[in-house]
C-alpha cells in the first residue's frame, strides 16, 4: 500500500474549484445525506446551532403553536431592518420630523414602502405577541419547568407595547402627538409616582421637543437592546427547559426495569468522565428507546423558513395596499375630538373613561401581576400541552374573561367612540 | 410544504418587482422626458439640442429660507417648464408660469422678467400646497390631512359640496400676497382690504380679537386663524356657524357670497405673523393695541343733524345690529327685541349702553363697538323713535308679544335668547317665588322693570290693567297654583346697625363665611356652588339692582329667604337682625358708585 501522491494542484483547477471551496469554507457540511450529517448541520452552523439536533413531533404540529412565537420574532427582525433604514432619514426634532415624513412619503426611494412595512409590522407584532401569550397560557405551557420563561415572555410583551408606544410619537403628526398626550396622561393616573413618571417620560409637562427626543432614544436604542437581550434569554430558556411543552402522552413511557440501573462510575473506575457520564437521570437513552423526535434538518428548518416567507409576504402585501397614516402636522392648540391613544391602549382609555385610576392603572396592574404570578399560583402539574385542557378550566376561564373583556373594550374604544367620547355607531 | 414555500418565495419576488417598478416609473420622470423632447424640437442651436439630449430626469428643488421656516419646493420637478417662456401655450404640467404685469413682471429687451423669481421665492410661499411631495395627490394637498392645499385651485374630498366650488379662483391667493404686502390699501390685495373693511363694518371685531386690529373677547381669537384652518372651514363658520359647531353662539350674518369670500381671504391672510413684520413692529402694535387702524379702515359716516334718524336707521340696519337683535322682520335670535326700544328705554340709557354696554347692565355680553360719538348719537336718535305697535289687551297676546322671547313658551325662563342673558330670566313656573310676592311687586317689576337686568320697564306700553292681565295669564298658564296669603315677616323697619366701616367689615367676615359659597367671595354671584343653581345666585355687585331695592327687601330676602330659589331663610341658621344689618351694610358698601351716566351728558 503505497501512499497516494496528491496530484499536483494546477492553478487552473484551483480557480475551477474556487466557488466550491469558498462554499465549503463557509458551510462545513455538505447537504446532509445521513443522520450524522443532519445533526452536524444543526450544530456546526452559527445561525442554526440554537436549535436542537432533533425536535419533538409535537412541536412541529402547526395547530399546536401556529408558529406565533416565530412570527413575532420575524416581525421583530423586519422591524429592526426597516427601522435602521428609516433612521438614516429621520431627525428627532419638532421642526424637522414631520418634513422627514413627507420626504419619506414623496421623495426617498422606497421610503413609503419602508415606512409602511415598519408601521404595519409594529402593529402586527403587538397583536401576534399577544396571541402568542394566549397560546402559551391556553396550552398550560407556563408550568414547571417553564415558569421563568413565562415571566420573561410577559416582560417581552410589555416591552413590545412600550416599544410600539414610543415609536408612535416619532412621525410628529396630530395622530402621534395626541395619542402620546393621552397615553402619557394615563400613566399620570398612577398613585404617588404617576405625575413624576409622566414628567420623566415627557421631559416636561407637555409633549414637546424633549419628549420627542426621549421617545426617540428609547425607541431606537434603549428598548431594542433590552428587547434583544430578553429575546436571547427567552430562546435560551426554551432549550434549557426541554423544548416546547407537550402533553405527557406524547412520549412513550420508558420501562426502567428492563435496563439495570448502573452508575457510570461502576463501568470504568479509573476513567475520567466526559460530559456524557455526568448527565443527570438514570441513563443515556440514545439509540435504545423509541422516541417521537425527528431531525431538525430539514423538518424544523423548512417549517421556520415557511413561517418567515408567509410573514414577509403578508407584511409586503399589506404595505403595498395600505399606506401608513400621516395626519396634519402637530398643532398643540387644536386637539382632535376625540383624541385617541394607539389602538392597543384604547381598551385602557375606554376603561379610563369610567374611572381614571381603575381603568388606567388598577385593572392593568392587576392583570399584569396576575400574568406574572400565574405559574407560581397555578401549581397543578396537569393539563400541560393541550389546548383548553379540562384540568385547567378555572385558570383558562379567568384568562379568557380578561382577554375577551379587553378586546371588547378595545373594539368599543376604536369604533364606537366619537366626539367627547360619546357612544357612536360606526355605520 | 415545499410547493407552498416555492409559491411564497415567488410571491415575495413578484411584490419586490412591483415595488421596484413603482419606484422607477415616476410620473414626474415622464413629464421631464416630455419636456426634453419638446424642447429639443424648439431648440435653435445644436449645442442647445446636445445639452437637452444629455439631460436625464432628476428631482429639481428650490430651497428658500427667506420666508419663515426653510421651505423645500420640489414643484419644478413636474412643472419643469415653469420658467421656459416657449411653453406658454402648452398644457399643464409642462407649461410656462404666466407672466403678469399685476404681479410686477416687466419686459426688458422684449423678454419678460419676473418680479418674484422662483429661485428666490419658491412656489408654496404664494400657492401653498406641499412643496416636498413629488406626487400630484400629495403635492397639491388633495389629501385631507394637508393643512394648506393649493390656494384657490385644490379643494379636498371632505369639503362641503355646496361650499367647495366657491373656494376656487386665484383671487384666494391674495391671502398669501398679504403676508408680505401688508399695506392696508395695497392694490394687489383688494379682497384682503375689502375683508378688513367688512371685518369692522359687520362688527366682527366686537367679539373677535385679531392682534393689532381688535380686541373682542366673546369669540375665538382670530390672530392666526389663517394658519389653523382651511378655506372651507372659514367659509362654513361664517356662512353657517352652527353647522360646524352646534354650540356656537355666533350669529348667522346674512352676507352675500362676495362678502363672505372677502372675509375668508382676509381671515386666511391672518397667520399670526407676517413675513414683512419685524419684532419691533410687532411690539409697537402690541403697545398701541392698533386702535387707530379701525378708524383708518372704515370711514365714519358724516352725521347731518337734520337727518340723524335716517342715518341712524341706515347704520343700525347696515352694521349688523340685527345679527343679534330683533328689529321688525330681522331677527338674530341672540339679543333683545328693539322694535319698541323708544318706549322701554330713554336716549341716555341707550347712548350709555352703546358707549359701554356694561355701564348700564353689568353682565351684558354686548361688545363695546367702535363707532364715532356722532354715529352713536344718530343710532340713539333712531332707536328712540321706535314705538312698536299698540299693546293688545289680552294677557296671552301680551305675553307672546313681549315676554316670550326671554321667559319662553312654557314660562320656565328658557326663552330663545335666555342663554345669552345674565341674570337669567325668571322661571315663572316656580310657584314658590311667584306666590310669595305680593301682586303689587310683580306689577311693579313689569311696569318699571328690574334695574340692572334685561327686564325693561314696560310702563309706557302696558297700563296697570294690561300688566295685571298678563300676570293673571302667567298665573293661570305657568304658575298654576293659587296665590297664597303671604304672612307678614317680622323684619325691622329700618337697618338697626348704623353704617360704619366696622359694621361693613363684620358684614364682610360674615359674608365670606355664610354667603360666599353661592354668591362668591367677591359677591359677584359666581361662588363655587353657583353652577348647580337655577335661578343663579344674585350678582351683588350689580349696583343698579342693589341700589334699586330698599333695606327692607334685603332684610326680608336674607332673613326669610327667597322662595322658589336656593336662598335659605337665614333666621333659621342663627343670624340676628344685627348680623343681617352688618351684611346689608357690607353689600351697600361694595355698591357705592353706580357706573353709567358718564356718557349721558353728551346726548343733551
Amino acid at each position: 500500500m503505497s501512499p497516494v501522491t496528491p496530484p499536483k494542484p494546477s492553478p487552473f483547477a484551483a480557480l475551477l474549484e474556487l466557488p466550491g471551496n469558498v462554499w465549503k469554507s463557509i458551510f462545513r457540511n455538505p447537504l446532509p445525506s445521513n443522520d450524522l450529517e443532519r445533526s452536524a448541520t444543526s450544530f456546526t452552523n452559527f445561525f442554526l446551532h440554537i436549535h436542537p439536533v432533533k425536535v419533538h413531533k409535537n412541536s412541529l404540529r402547526p395547530t399546536y403553536t401556529f408558529g406565533l412565537g416565530l412570527v413575532s420574532f420575524f416581525l421583530f427582525v423586519i422591524l429592526i431592518v426597516t427601522g435602521i433604514l428609516l433612521m438614516f432619514y429621520y431627525v428627532p426634532s419638532t421642526t424637522q420630523a414631520y418634513d422627514r415624513m413627507l420626504d419619506l412619503r414623496g421623495t426617498v426611494a422606497f421610503g413609503t414602502l419602508l415606512r409602511n412595512m415598519h408601521r404595519w409590522s409594529a402593529h402586527a407584532m403587538v397583536a401576534v405577541v399577544f396571541l402568542h401569550l394566549c397560546r402559551v397560557f391556553l396550552t398550560g405551557s407556563y408550568k414547571k419547568p417553564r415558569e421563568f420563561n413565562w415571566v420573561v415572555g410577559v416582560v417581552l410583551f410589555l416591552l413590545t407595547l412600550f416599544m410600539s408606544f414610543t415609536g408612535y410619537l416619532l412621525p410628529w403628526d396630530q395622530l402621534a402627538f395626541w395619542a402620546i398626550t393621552v397615553g402619557t396622561a394615563i400613566a399620570g393616573y398612577a398613585p404617588i409616582v404617576g405625575k413624576d413618571m409622566q414628567f420623566l417620560l415627557m421631559g416636561g409637562t407637555s409633549v414637546g421637543q424633549e419628549a420627542l427626543l426621549r421617545f426617540y432614544v428609547l425607541h431606537v436604542a434603549v428598548l431594542p437592546s433590552v428587547l434583544i437581550l430578553a429575546i436571547a434569554i427567552h430562546f435560551w430558556r426554551i432549550r434549557k427547559d426541554g423544548g416546547l411543552s407537550r402533553p405527557e402522552d406524547a412520549d412513550p413511557t420508558i420501562n426502567l426495569e428492563a435496563i439495570p440501573a448502573v452508575k457510570a462510575s461502576v463501568l470504568e473506575p479509573k476513567k475520567t468522565y466526559g460530559l456524557q457520564g455526568l448527565v443527570r437521570g438514570p441513563l443515556t437513552k440514545v439509540g435504545q428507546i423509541p422516541d417521537n423526535t425527528v431531525f431538525s434538518w430539514p423538518n424544523l428548518f423548512l417549517a421556520e423558513l415557511f413561517t418567515f416567507v408567509v410573514t414577509l409576504s403578508a407584511i409586503l402585501i399589506v404595505s403595498l395596499l395600505f399606506n401608513a397614516p400621516l395626519e396634519e402636522p402637530v398643532n398643540a392648540l387644536h386637539p382632535p375630538n376625540p383624541a385617541k391613544a394607539p389602538w392597543y391602549f384604547l381598551g385602557l382609555q375606554e376603561m379610563v373613561s369610567y374611572s381614571a385610576f381603575w381603568g388606567g392603572i388598577g385593572v392593568p396592574t392587576i392583570f399584569v401581576l396576575l400574568l406574572l404570578g400565574t405559574p407560581y399560583l397555578d401549581r397543578g402539574p396537569k393539563g400541560v400541552g393541550k389546548w383548553f385542557s379540562r384540568d385547567r378550566l378555572l385558570a383558562n376561564t379567568i384568562f379568557i374573561t380578561f382577554v375577551v373583556a379587553n378586546i371588547i373594550f378595545v373594539i368599543i374604544g376604536t369604533f364606537f367612540r366619537g366626539a367627547n367620547w360619546s357612544f357612536v355607531t360606526p355605520w | 410544504m415545499r410547493l407552498a414555500l416555492a409559491i411564497g418565495t415567488f410571491f415575495i419576488l413578484v411584490i419586490h418587482g412591483i415595488v421596484f417598478y413603482n419606484q422607477f416609473g415616476h410620473p414626474w420622470e415622464r413629464n421631464q422626458n416630455t419636456y426634453f423632447d419638446q424642447a429639443k424640437v424648439l431648440a435653435k442651436t445644436d449645442t442647445e439640442k446636445a445639452a437637452l439630449a444629455a439631460r436625464r430626469p432628476r428631482i429639481e428643488q428650490i430651497v428658500v429660507s427667506n420666508f419663515g421656516e426653510t421651505r423645500v419646493d420640489r414643484c419644478t420637478t413636474c412643472h419643469i417648464a415653469a420658467d421656459d417662456p416657449r411653453f406658454s401655450s402648452h398644457a399643464e404640467p409642462v407649461k410656462t408660469h404666466p407672466y403678469s404685469a399685476t404681479l410686477g413682471d416687466y419686459q426688458k429687451d422684449g423678454k419678460w422678467e419676473r418680479r418674484h423669481k422662483f429661485a428666490e421665492f419658491g412656489c408654496t410661499v404664494c400657492h401653498d400646497g406641499q412643496g416636498r411631495g413629488l406626487d400630484a395627490e400629495y403635492s397639491h394637498g388633495r389629501d385631507e390631512y394637508w393643512p394648506d392645499p393649493l390656494l384657490g385651485f385644490t379643494t379636498q374630498e371632505n369639503w362641503r359640496k355646496d361650499f367647495a366650488p366657491k373656494l376656487k379662483g386665484k383671487e384666494y391667493m391674495e391671502a398669501n400676497c398679504a403676508q408680505c404686502h401688508t399695506d392696508t390699501a395695497f392694490a394687489g390685495t383688494a379682497l384682503v382690504t375689502r375683508g378688513r373693511v367688512l371685518f369692522f363694518a359687520t362688527n366682527c371685531y366686537g367679539c373677535h380679537r385679531i392682534e393689532g386690529l381688535s380686541d373682542g373677547t366673546i369669540g375665538p381669537d382670530l390672530s392666526d386663524v389663517g394658519r389653523k384652518w382651511k378655506l372651507d372651514y372659514l367659509w362654513g363658520r361664517i356662512a353657517d356657524p352652527k353647522s360646524i359647531l352646534a354650540t356656537s353662539i355666533m350669529p348667522k350674518f346674512n352676507l352675500k357670497d362676495e362678502d363672505i369670500k372677502a372675509l375668508v381671504v382676509f381671515l386666511k391672510s391672518r397667520k399670526g405673523r407676517n413675513f414683512a413684520e419685524t419684532e419691533i413692529q410687532r411690539f409697537k402694535v402690541k403697545l398701541t393695541g392698533g386702535a387707530e387702524l379701525v378708524q383708518a379702515t372704515i370711514k365714519p359716516v358724516q352725521i347731518n343733524p337734520k337727518e340723524m334718524v335716517k342715518q341712524g336707521e341706515k347704520l343700525v340696519l347696515d352694521r349688523a345690529c340685527t345679527a343679534c337683535h330683533k328689529l321688525g322682520e330681522r331677527d338674530g335670535g341672540i339679543a333683545p327685541d328693539l322694535s319698541q326700544e323708544g318706549l322701554i328705554k330713554d336716549s341716555e340709557w341707550i347712548y350709555d349702553h352703546f358707549k359701554n354696554p356694561k355701564s348700564t347692565m353689568p353682565d351684558s355680553i354686548m361688545p363695546a363697538f367702535r363707532f364715532t360719538d356722532d354715529e352713536f348719537k344718530a343710532m340713539t336718535a333712531y332707536l328712540v323713535t321706535l314705538k312698536g305697535v299698540t299693546a293688545p289687551p289680552a294677557g296671552e297676546a301680551i305675553y307672546k308679544n313681549y315676554c316670550l322671547r326671554c321667559h319662553g313658551e312654557k314660562g320656565d325662563g328658557h326663552g330663545p335668547i335666555a342663554e345669552h342673558l345674565d341674570p337669567y330670566p325668571r322661571d315663572l313656573t316656580k310657584a314658590g317665588f311667584m306666590n310669595s310676592k305680593p301682586e303689587a311687586r310683580l306689577v311693579n317689576s313689569v311696569r318699571n322693570g328690574v334695574a340692572g337686568t334685561s327686564m325693561p320697564a314696560w310702563g309706557k306700553l302696558l297700563n296697570e290693567e294690561q300688566a295685571k292681565a298678563v300676570l293673571s295669564y302667567v298665573q293661570s298658564s305657568f304658575t298654576k297654583e293659587p296665590r297664597r296669603e303671604v304672612k307678614p315677616h317680622a323684619i325691622p323697619e329700618k337697618n338697626p346697625v348704623a353704617t360704619s366701616k366696622e359694621s361693613a367689615d363684620r358684614g364682610e367676615a360674615l359674608f365670606v363665611n355664610r354667603c360666599a359659597g353661592c354668591h362668591g367671595k367677591k359677591g359677584d354671584g359666581k361662588g363655587p356652588n353657583s353652577l348647580d343653581i337655577l335661578p343663579k345666585p344674585r350678582n351683588l355687585r350689580n349696583s343698579f339692582f342693589v341700589n334699586s331695592v330698599d333695606d327692607k327687601r334685603l332684610f326680608d330676602s336674607i332673613e326669610y329667604g327667597v322662595q322658589g330659589t336656593a336662598m335659605p331663610s337665614w333666621i333659621d341658621y342663627g343670624l340676628t337682625h344685627n348680623d343681617v344689618g352688618d351684611l346689608v351694610n357690607f353689600i351697600r358698601s361694595i355698591n357705592q358708585k353706580p357706573k353709567g351716566g358718564q356718557h349721558a351728558a353728551a346726548i343733551q
